[in-house]
Parts: C-alpha cells; structure tokens; sequence
C-alpha cells in the first residue's frame, strides 16, 4: 500500500511540474487569446467589456477576412507546393556520391539557418526595382525595356513572397527527403535494375513509393507553419501592395496593432485556429499518414 | 523515508516537499504578476520615458540632461526608444497591460488617439512655465492642453538644381510646372522626373494630405448646430477638387518610379543615389542623408516649397512631450521643465541640423541655434524654412477652428495613401475613390459610436 502511495506520488510529482510548465507557457495563453475574442478590448484601454459572439459577427461580415483567407490559401498551397518539388530536387542531386558531398550538403541547408529579417532584406534589394541585381540581369540581356516591380506589383507580390519563403523553408524539406532517401534499401534499385528499370522508373516505381509517408507529413507540417506564417511576409512586403499579401496572420496583425483592436485580432486568430483545425481532420481522414507510416516502414 | 541508496532521489520527494514547492512556485507567479504593474508608474522616484527618437546624437543629449536630471531631483529616468514606426505599438501596449509609462515624445497627430482615451494629462501649467507656445501648436482637449510642443517639422520638396539648371528649368511655384519639370526630366529606369509614392505608408498620406492642402480639400467640415465635424470629403466642390488631386498625382506618377511600396527611406535613398530629381520629405533628414552618402550633390540638393494652388498651405508636424494621466504625472512634469530650460537643449535641435525645427521662431533664428557647422553652410534652408514658416497647419486645425479630434480616423491608417495607390497602382477612378474613402471614415465613426 504503502509502495503504491509512493509510486503515485512519484507519478504526480513529476507529472505535475510538466503539466503546470505547459499551462502556463502554452494553454493559458491560448485561452487567453481565446477569451479575449469575446470582449471588446482597445489597445489604449486597459480594461475590457464583455460583447459576447459581436466580435465573430462583425468578423465574419468583413470581406477583409475572407480576402485574407483566400490569399493565406493560395500562400500555403504555392509555397507548401514550390518548396516540396524544390526539396525533392535538391534531395535527389544531393543523395548521389561526389567529392566535396557533405559541403554541398551544408551549403543547401544554410537557408534554412539563416535568420528570416536576414532572408528578407536580401531578396528585398534583389528584387529591388530600382537597384535590384534580378532586375539589372533581365535589363542587360534585354529580356525587359522596363524594370519588374516584384515585391511592389500587384501581380507579382505574392509570387515573390511565395518565391523568397519557399528559397528558404525548402532545404528543411531536402534534409527530411535526403535522411528517407539513405534509408531505401539499395537492393530494392537492384532488383527494379534487374528487371530493366531505368532511372526514371526506378524513381516512379521504387524512390516516390518509399517517400511518400514523408512528403505526405512535410505537407502537413509545412502546411501548418505556412498558414501562420507571419515574419518573413512582413518583412518583405508588409501584405502591400494594397493588400496583395495580407494573410490572415497579417490581418490579425494589423487589427491588433494599426486599428488597436485586441478583441477582433483575437477572433482572428480563434479562426485560423479553427481554420487550422478542420484542414487538419480532412488530411488525416484522407492520408491517415499513420497507416502511412506502418505501410512505409 | 531515508533515501535509498543508489535510488534517483525519489524518496526525498514527499508531500510536505511538494506542496511547498508547488506553493511557492504559485506565489512566486503571483508575485510577479502584481509586481509587474508597480514597477511601472506608481513609482515616485522613477519615470519612463517612451521617445520616437533612434538618432544617436539626440539620445546621447537625452542620457546627459537625463543624468542631470536624476542627480537634481533624485527621479530616476528610464529610456525606452522603440522608433518611429513602432513607438505607437509600444505605448499601447503600455497602457493595455496597465503599465503606462509617463511621458511619451512623439507626433502631437498620434497623441491625439491618446487623448481621445482621455489618457493624457493637463499640462498648460508646464507650457506656461516654459514661456508659452503660439496657439498653431497647442494641442487641446476637453478645454485643456494637452501637449507640450518641442519642435515642428515642415513638408518641402528637395530638388536638383544643376539637373534643373541643365535643362533650362526653374523651380517650379505651380501645379502645372512641376508636372511640366517632371516630365521634361524624365529618363526612366536611370532618372525619374519625380517621387509619387502610392502605396498604404505614411510617406504618400502626407503627400495627399498636403496636396490637399494646397488645393483646399477638407476631410471634414464644422457643424456649428451640432457642435462636431462631420465628413465633407465627398461633398460638392470639396469632392470636385479632391478628385482633381487624386487625378494630378496619377499624372505625375508617370514619371515617377512605381513606388508601390514606397516610404519615407525610399524617398531619401532613391533621391540620394540620383535616381530621381526631385523628391520632399517632413524635414530636412533627407538633406542629412545627402550630405553622409552622395556628398558631391550635397551644394546642388535645395530645398523648395510645395507648387501652390489655391492655397500655400502644407502638412505641418508637430513633437511634443505627452504626459500619461495615470502615471507619475509631478515627476513627469517636473522632467518636461527641465528638460527645456536645460542649456543642452540646443544640442538635441542640432541631432539632425535643420530637421527638427524649434517650436519657437525666437529660438530658430537666435545665435546659439545658428551656432553649428551644418547650418551655417546651409544658411539658405533656415531662409526658407523662415520664408515658409506660418504657412504649415497641423492636421487637426486644418477642418476649422476647432480642434479636430477625428483625424486619427483618416491620417493613423494610411487612407490618404490607399487613395493614392488605389489610384495610381490599381487604377481605380478617382471618383470611386473619393466616394469610397469617406465611407471607409463613416464607417469607422459609427463603429465609435
């Protein structure tokens, strides 16, 4: 009995600490964030009233946030999409043997290290149109008369935040693929090459099999990170031109801190979250990449 | 329970142990979380000090006069400089997490939102202890003021003169001429006639806001039964001449680059690295950036007014110390005081010579303000600033006589510089714009309330 009582409290104790660090570094902040969507809370005001559902009524009429979805959709899926075929690519090269490999290698994966305001103020004077390096190449080979307004444009924005982000979270997608691709049996080439596989086959039949659980979880993944991504869209285009990148982390953003409006700001983030939520369920009740995950084993 | 040997300590774990652990953890939280607020404001022997400023001339004057301060009175003065762009973020943050810090010195236009929360104290004792301000730059509300003016910057062009002088050009005084000058000069992508920044910044609100100015559109108007302004923009003659504004600055804009996303560093760098020969800015920062990094076009960077066209008027900007309500009110006053009859003062205008311009004429055009290398040689720009001074109008006296305390409802959000890009980068017509754009404040003042 006595063991027992000490087992259980061995169990609380250690438990406990754990429980009450997640509280409250992560779900009271939440419930915070989520309870203040149900008040009505100005940034010069240190008090807040109660408005119930008002702030979702007035949210969800708003044709800003249906905008922004839309722009935060196509954001997700181009960039998700780019740095998937990009990391695939990068993978593949990189997986071969070649002197100088694990130098290469790191030089691929620098992207990813590099601090995001960094990434930004780079391509920002790449892309630059008075004085962009992209635009003085396109210039001199007399590919345009006129230089391109990338990051200005209100066509082209949101291609190059797509551009510029997917520059940078791809090499995490290539470090996941290339650790897949050194776990394929080299015997399963083998026995495709013995049967007349060529390249091309091999990579159809024998590497996107074996790769699929872990491309299925990058988009995931990286679905979610880029659906709240925030830093690095600000930092290049601060969701201008006129909006051109204003996601839904950016709107919320902009009612918090430029409208002062914490309780709206609060209800947009409830609905990314909610937005978050349901695409996540629809992806697992289609993928269910823990069958996956058994079958890739 | 002796511990065990060997064992991972577990015995020593008991429930005495783990509630006093668990309790103090509880009250440490607690503690933190009440003490937080006492840290800031309540406290008599200390002020916080939120500045627009980043210049490190000026914040080296703030940290002397501060330590004069703290050895005279014993009131220690914390500093917090979160820029220009933020420094309204920061002070609403402040005050949400109930936290206000005391003075805050920035645009007298933002301060506005402050007072409309009715967070800013009284401070007419302080600026009539100061010698007093003319009526121009006084910030009331409900009665009192609320302000206390340091400085003011102007809105001015800055022009090529040898690019000018090249092709035969004058300064132009009138709307047709700088369009006529802009497009003379016009040699895109290596030379741009002009700078028309369209995009959601403060650098193309200010520039519609003065051409508006110029071309005598209100936002608002004064309804004398009634006692409030109320929108005018889309109104009559009002609406005809802001709709010949908009459409002006679409003309200039084609010879202008894009400037989709154009701000007040664009303004400075794509004049200083030659690309364009005519540009303006609130202030005389833009010449200073010159001077640093292209000092060969430095004599030939002069300054010029706005082109009129039914009035002389333009956008006038005015910095002042702001005192918190629920703060450390004395202390904050006591700083105010001595922070303007301190003698390095003088030292703070000259953190950017010619930029930030004293709130009193007196003081502009005294020996001791003259008295500095930079102004010296460019005698010519205090001539001008002189020659336009009186003509600059804050943008909360623009609408009439009356203290305007809705501007924030147009100028904090950028709406001056969505019409223009709205205009300019989209296309719309100007009509639309116009019509769209008084809504957009309507709108906002029902949801005022």
């Amino acid at each position: 009995m006595k063991e027992y009582a000490q087992n259980k409290l061995w169990i609380v104790g250690t438990t406990v600490p754990a429980l009450l660090f997640l509280t409250l570094m992560a779900y009271l902040p939440i419930t915070y964030a989520v309870a203040l969507s149900f008040f009505k809370k100005s940034a010069f005001s240190p008090t807040m009233s109660w408005t119930g559902l008002k702030n979702y009524f007035l949210l969800l009429r708003e044709a800003d946030l249906w905008a922004a979805l839309g722009r935060s959709t196509f954001f997700t899926v181009g960039s998700v999409a780019v740095q998937i075929v990009w990391g695939l690519g990068v993978a593949l090269l990189l997986n071969r043997t070649f002197r100088g490999q694990t130098f290469v290698r790191s030089l691929f994966i620098l992207p990813y290290l590099l601090p995001t305001i960094v990434v930004a103020l780079v391509f920002q004077w790449l892309l630059n149109q008075e004085y962009g390096v992209l635009n003085q190449i396109l210039l001199q080979i007399g590919l345009f008369r006129q230089p391109i307004n990338f990051i200005g444009g209100l066509k082209t924005a949101m291609y190059s935040v797509i551009g510029v982000a997917s520059w940078q979270y791809g090499s995490f997608v290539a470090l996941m693929v290339l650790a897949r691709l050194q776990a394929i049996p080299a015997k399963l080439y083998e026995a495709a090459r013995v049967c007349g596989a060529g390249s091309v086959r091999c990579f159809w039949d024998v590497t996107l099999p074996n790769l699929r659980t872990t491309l299925l979880l990058l988009a995931l993944l990286r679905g979610i990170w880029m659906f709240n991504k925030f830093d690095i869209i600000y930092l290049v285009t601060r969701g201008g031109p006129l909006k051109a990148t204003e996601t839904l982390p950016i709107y919320a953003y902009r009612l918090a801190f430029e409208e002062f409006d914490f309780g709206l700001a609060a209800g947009v983030c409830t609905f990314m979250f909610l937005v978050l939520l349901i695409g996540s369920v629809i992806y697992f009740k289609l993928f269910d990449p823990t069958k996956e995950i058994e079958v890739g084993r | 329970m002796k511990r065990k040997k060997g064992s991972l300590g577990r015995s020593e774990l008991t429930r005495r142990a783990f509630l006093k652990v668990a309790g103090a953890t509880g009250a440490g939280a607690l503690g933190f979380q009440i003490l937080i607020p006492k840290a800031r404001g309540a406290r008599k022997d200390q002020i916080v000090f939120v500045s627009e400023e980043s210049n490190p001339k000026a914040i080296a004057v703030y940290e002397k006069i501060n330590a004069d301060f703290e050895r005279n009175t014993g009131i220690k003065v914390v500093m917090e400089y979160p820029g220009f762009a933020n420094i309204h973020k920061r002070v609403a943050t402040l005050i949400a997490a109930g936290t206000p810090p005391e003075i805050v010195w920035y645009g007298a236009g933002q301060a506005m939102n402050l007072a409309l929360e009715d967070q800013l104290a009284e401070v007419g004792d302080v600026i009539k202890e100061v010698g007093g301000i003319p009526d121009s730059l006084r910030m009331i509300y409900k009665g009192a003021d609320r302000s206390i003016p340091t400085s003011q910057q102007f809105t001015y062009c800055w022009y090529r003169k040898d690019l000018y002088q090249q092709k035969g050009l004058l300064p132009f005084k009138s709307w047709e001429e700088f369009l006529h000058v802009a497009k003379t000069l016009n040699n895109p992508p290596t030379l741009y006639g002009c700078i028309v920044p369209s995009a959601e910044t403060g650098a193309s609100t200010i520039l519609l806001e003065t051409l508006f100015m110029s071309n005598d559109v209100h936002w608002f108007e004064w309804n004398p039964s009634k006692r409030q302004y109320e929108v005018a923009l889309d109104k009559g003659e009002n609406k005809k001449r802001a709709i010949e504004t908009l459409d002006y600055l679409y003309e200039l804009h084609k010879y202008s680059p894009e400037a989709s996303t154009y701000n007040w560093a664009e303004l400075m760098s794509t004049f200083v690295t030659e690309k364009a020969a005519t540009s303006y800015y609130v202030g005389a920062r833009l010449l200073e950036q010159v001077m640093a990094n292209n000092a060969r076009i430095a004599d030939v960077t002069m300054p010029l007014a706005f082109p009129k066209r039914l009035t002389d008027h333009y956008f006038l900007s005015i910095q002042g110390f702001h005192i918190l309500r629920q703060s450390n009110v004395e202390g904050a006053k006591q700083y105010c005081k001595f922070f303007l009859k301190h003698p390095d003062c003088i030292k703070w205008y000259h953190a950017v010579p010619l930029h930030i311009i004293p709130a009193s004429r007196e003081v502009l055009l005294s020996s001791r303000y003259q008295d500095h290398p930079v102004i010296q040689k460019r005698m010519d720009v205090l001539r001008f600033l002189d020659a336009i001074w009186g003509r600059g109008v804050p943008l909360y006296y623009w609408d009439g006589k009356e203290l305007n305390s809705l501007i924030g409802l147009y100028h904090n959000d950028n709406l001056g510089g969505w019409m223009v890009a709205m205009r300019n980068i989209k296309g719309m017509k100007s009509d639309t714009i116009v019509d769209e754009a008084a809504n957009q404040i309507r709108k906002k003042m029902q949801k005022m309330g």
